[in-house]
This record gives C-alpha cells, structure tokens and sequence, in this order.
C-alpha cells in the first residue's frame, strides 16, 4: 500500500496538488502520481513539477463528462492501493471525489484547509471548515486511502524541475456513463479575479434595486477597489457573477480594506474575509453580526450613508 | 409519473454558536433548524411534483429528538417521511449517513429520482448525495440549477465554474440542488397543522441491515475567532467623518 495521487481538472490546480503531493510523497518515501486527462503533452511537464508516475486517463467523447472517469480511477485504486489520494475541489471534483471514496469505502475530508502528516509519520492530519465557518474540525482518515478534496489556490503551484523523470501509465477506457452532456454554455462575461485585489466593496442584499449597484460600483471606485458580493446578490439575484462571491461556497479574499455594504455578516460570508486587514461595515441595523467581525462600521442607511461617505472621501464637503 | 424522495437534515443553527473559553465550542444554548438547501430540495420536490404528478416523500437520519424537524419538513410539502433514528445518529460522518440512508431507500421505497441540496448547513461535505447515487447504483447531478423531466429522463442544468452544462440521465436518479434553483416558500399555519396528520415512519438502529463504521475520526473542533476592533460610528456627517479618518490611519485609504 504506498503512493501519493493527485486529480485536478485543469493545469495550474494539478500544479498545486503536485506541490503537496511531493511534500508527502517524499516524508513517505513513495511515489507521486498524477492524473492527466487525455493530453499526453502534458505528461513530461508534469513530471518535471514533480510527478513520479502519470495516470493518463483517455479522451472522452464530446457528451460524456468528468464522472465517466470514475469506475476507471477506483478500480486503478483497487489495484495500485495508494495511501493518499488529493483531489482538486472544484464542483466536479468534489463529486467525483465522494463517489470514488464511496466505491473504496474510505473516508474523504472535504475541502480540506490545511494537511501535515501526524507524528508518526503515516496519518494526514487534515483540517476542514464546519458550521459554516464558525469552526474548524480537524480529522484523521482510519481507512485507506486518506481522501480530501482541496480548494484551490490553498497551495502554491509546484516548482519545475528540469530532468526529472518519471514513467506514463494509460489507463482504459471507461465504459459510458449513464449521464450525457446534452449542451454546454459558456459563462457570457468572465469577471475579474478579486482574490488579489487590495481592496474590496462588497454589496449585501441590503441593496434594493439593481439599479442601485451603481451606488456600490461609485464607493468602489472612490477607495480604488474592486466590487464582490454576497451569495444572494450573485446566486438569487443574478446581479453580479459567482466568482466574485466571497464565502464558504464562494472564494476568499485578503484585502488591505474590505467594505461591506448592507451585508448583515453570515458566518457562511464572514468566514471568507477573516484574512482582511480591515474589516468596515455599512449597516442600518446596529445588531447585524457584522458590526461584531468589523474593525469599524457605520450604522446607517446606506442610500444616505454611501453618498455622503463618497464626498467625504472625495474631499468634497 | 415521477415517484421523488427527499433527503433532508436538521442541524445546529450556526448563527447561535459561541466560543468558550479556550475557543471551544459553546453549544449550550443552540437551536436547530431545517439544513438551509434541504429547504431548496423540499420545495424543488414539491414544484416537480406539481408539474408532473407522482408521489413525494422525505427521509431523514437523526436523534430521536429531531421530530421537530420532521414536522418542519412535511409542513413544505412532502405526503409521508422516513425517520432513521437513534440517540447515537448524533455525529455521523457522510460515509455513514449515505450508508444508512442507501440501506432504507433500497429496501422500503420504490423511486425514480432522489433530491439532495448541495450539502449541508453544518458538515457542508457535499458528500452524502453522491455517495448516495454510488451506493445505489444510480445516476447522479450535482450542483443542479435548474430541473425538469423529458421523456422519462431527467434533465439538469448544472452549474459549474466555467458555465453551465445541460445534462441528461435516465431515472431513477439522484441530483443535488443549488439554492438558486428556487425560492422556498415559507409554510402556512395550515400546512403545519396538516404536517402533524402525515404518517412518519420510524425506523431504528436494530432494523437496518448494513453496517457502517465511521472513517474519519474527529481530533477536535475548535472555533474559528476573529478578533476585530468593533467600533461603530453614526450615520450623521461627523461619524462618517470619523469613519474616514479612521481608515487613513490605519493606512489602507489615502
Ligand atoms: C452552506 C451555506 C453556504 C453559504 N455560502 C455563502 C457564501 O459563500 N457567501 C455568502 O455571502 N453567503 C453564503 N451563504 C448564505 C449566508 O448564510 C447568508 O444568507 C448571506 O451571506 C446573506 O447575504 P446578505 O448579507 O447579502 O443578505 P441579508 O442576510 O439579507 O442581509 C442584508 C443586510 O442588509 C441590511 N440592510 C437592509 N437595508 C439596508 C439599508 N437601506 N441600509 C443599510 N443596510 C441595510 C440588513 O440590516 C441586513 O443586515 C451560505 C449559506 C449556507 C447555508
Ligand atoms: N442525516 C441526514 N439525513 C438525510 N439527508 C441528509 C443527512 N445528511 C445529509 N443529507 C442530505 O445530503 C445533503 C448533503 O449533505 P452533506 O454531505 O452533509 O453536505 C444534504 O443537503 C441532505 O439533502
């Protein structure tokens, strides 16, 4: 029973796993194995990041989707018995990650934050996030092998090294699955990516009309920041697009400046702004639980709060 | 006409978890409350059914204590539910949820699709639906947006990071649902009052057939602290004021 495995659908997440992965295989003394779905070209990169073995899943055909994939990898798991299987957790990763720990009747962390290995040596200590983020739980795997999805960006993409070698395995093609992919749409506009951003002007669902994201989009522009929302404005509203929903479900920010603008500070929201360097809050309700996860808010209105927090910050009396 | 079942879960309600002391958790005073997309799940059944006919019924695994759950659930609509109970279904793992769920549903229910949210409001593993779909050897849709029936087949629009895929897959089947899928209505006092009427059907530990030992084993919880400076200023022009001059201080506006 020995090896490490890594599975991410796409480049720069298999690079982070790789990054992780090599930690653990090296501290085990075995071997790290990545998958690759169907581009061979990538297999000689990915050793060079590290990878000791390539798993190389075939191509699918245009209406089959990821979870085609999942009798090949269990039973290649059956056969090959890895000690640690890392699985980017991206929405199909995650399922395809609960259906192959079901069919290996292990255990998996999901959306594991944090792994190190235990004293030992041979148990991953892994920590994950519950209650919606009100607590961290952390947890060891009894069986084999130890499974966790991980988020990405929770690792640095592995470093290249060149003239590593390592061997290719093809794995078989899988049978049909059950599920055709009838069409796919691709998202209309793609947003800017704020997990980098210095500063960030959050709109709550304390925002009336969509009209009024206006409002928000002139505060953001008067501190020099980027606009994120929570995940009734992006999920039920449609006003902004998923990716800048910060949260448990969402991303995670770092911001030098976060302001939240009629966001009422759900644990589920809070729990993706915790590495903020400042926390403000614009709320008309002084009991709204973000007060308590800010370092300085207003209690307010924000039609009549925003306006004039701009001109103030515009210098304009 | 589909027969639907749908799994539903009654959890902690977070927002009334305190820290302890030595940051543990401060469980003491804490109320329970429908899973927040198991909300959603219900009354996606509920719509599913409307539209196509069939039956509708709900199951849960729990403590004993969680019949107020059950109440909650059957008040949004489903006809009957399916309780699996024990004082011990406190602290169970996904592994161990789906195992026991797949044991009920594939001896006792006829099916033809199954309805789990997204994940729950407390573990939010994403796993028991999935695991679910595995265990029965069934179809499964995750992350589901948007649900009809074609022909017998289900059809799902699911949504994924780099846009949506329109999926088909015959039934039965299982599909997990976002909560952007639907708003659930909130129930009536004669829907609670008719809840109290539904059959529920208690199952215990004893009658289950399979086993189903933990895989993970927690090492501890602890809270998640935030320590912030809590100031909070008015609305008026001198609180903003205060407001501004506050962050120039600290440095991040200039
Ligand atoms: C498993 C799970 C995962 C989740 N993941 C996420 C996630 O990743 N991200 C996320 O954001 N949420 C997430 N949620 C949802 C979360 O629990 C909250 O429902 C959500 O964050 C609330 O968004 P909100 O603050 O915009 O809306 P609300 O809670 O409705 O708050 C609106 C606030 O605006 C204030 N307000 C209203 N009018 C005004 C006004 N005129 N001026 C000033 N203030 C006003 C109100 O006082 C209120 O506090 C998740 C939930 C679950 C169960
Ligand atoms: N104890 C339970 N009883 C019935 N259904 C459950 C239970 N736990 C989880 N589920 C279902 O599985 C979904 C995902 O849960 P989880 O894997 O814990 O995130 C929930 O939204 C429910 O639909």
């Amino acid at each position: 029973m020995a090896g490490v495995w890594v599975l991410a659908e796409n480049h720069r997440q298999t690079l982070e796993l790789l990054n992780i992965g090599r930690v653990l295989a090296s501290k085990l003394g075995t071997r790290l194995a990545a998958f690759l779905l169907h581009d061979r070209e990538m297999a000689q990169e990915y050793i060079e990041y590290g990878a000791d073995d390539i798993l190389l899943l075939p191509s699918l055909p245009e209406d089959q989707s990821l979870d085609a994939y999942i009798p090949v990898i269990a039973e290649e798991a059956q056969k090959q018995e890895p000690d640690i299987f890392l699985v980017a957790a991206t929405l199909r990763g995650k399922e395809i990650a609960a259906r192959i720990a079901s069919r290996l009747n292990t255990g998996l962390c999901s959306e594991c934050i944090s792994l190190t290995l235990d004293e030992s040596g041979k148990n991953l200590e892994m920590e994950r996030l519950m209650f919606g983020g009100a607590a961290a739980q952390k947890v060891t795997c009894r069986t084999r092998p130890q499974m966790a999805t991980v988020p990405p960006r929770t690792f640095e993409p592995a470093v290249k090294q060149s003239g590593r070698e390592g061997q290719i395995k093809e794995l078989p093609v899988p049978p049909a699955s059950a599920l055709r992919v009838l069409e796919k749409k691709a998202r209309a506009h793609e947003a800017s990516d704020i997990r980098e951003a210095r500063v960030v002007v959050c709109a709550g669902r304390g925002i009336e009309k969509q009209e009024d994201m206006a409002l928000v989009r002139e505060l953001a522009e008067a501190v020099g920041g980027e606009i994120a929302c929570t995940r009734p404005i992006s999920e039920e509203l449609h006003w902004l697009p998923e990716n800048l929903c910060i949260g448990l479900s969402g991303i995670n920010v770092k911001p030098d400046l976060y302001i939240g603008v009629g966001v009422s500070g759900q644990i589920q929201h809070v729990t993706g702004i915790r590495d903020a360097k400042v926390i403000c809050a614009i709320n008309n309700d002084e009991n709204a639980p973000i007060f308590e996860a800010a370092d300085y808010g207003i209690v307010g209105d924000l039609y009549e709060v925003v306006p004039k927090l701009i001109k103030e910050l515009k210098g304009e009396k | 006409m589909p027969r639907i079942v749908v799994c539903f879960k009654w959890v902690i309600d977070e927002a009334y978890i305190r820290t302890g002391a030595s940051q543990e958790l401060d469980l003491e005073n804490v109320d329970y409350k429908l899973s927040d997309y198991d909300r959603n799940a219900i009354e996606e059944a509920v719509r599913l059914k409307e539209e196509y006919g069939g039956s509708l019924v709900g199951i849960t695994v729990g403590v004993p204590e969680a019949t107020k759950g059950i109440k909650d659930a059957l008040s949004r609509g489903p006809e009957k539910a399916y309780f699996i109970n024990d004082a011990s279904f406190d602290n169970l793992e996904p592994s161990q949820t789906a195992t026991i769920l797949a044991d009920v549903v594939s001896s006792q229910i006829e099916y033809d699709l199954i309805i789990c949210g997204e994940g729950s409001s407390d573990l939010y593993a994403q796993q028991v639906g999935p695991r679910l779909a595995e265990k029965l050897g069934i179809p499964c849709i995750s992350y589901v947006q948007k649900l009809g029936i074609e022909n017998g087949e289900i059809i799902a629009e699911r949504k994924m990071e780099e846009g949506v895929e329109v999926v088909a897959a015959p039934m039965p089947a299982l599909v997990t649902v976002v909560p952007d899928i639907n708003s659930p209505r909130v129930p009536g006092l004669k829907d609670t009052l008719m809840a109290s009427k539904k059959p529920v059907i208690s199952i215990t530990k004893d009658q289950l057939s399979q086993t189903y030992e933990p895989c993970l084993q927690t090492a501890g919880i602890l809270a998640a602290s935030m320590e912030r400076n809590c100031v909070k200023f008015g609305g008026e022009l001198e609180g903003i004021a205060g407001f501004v001059e506050s962050l120039l201080k600290e440095g991040v506006i200039s």
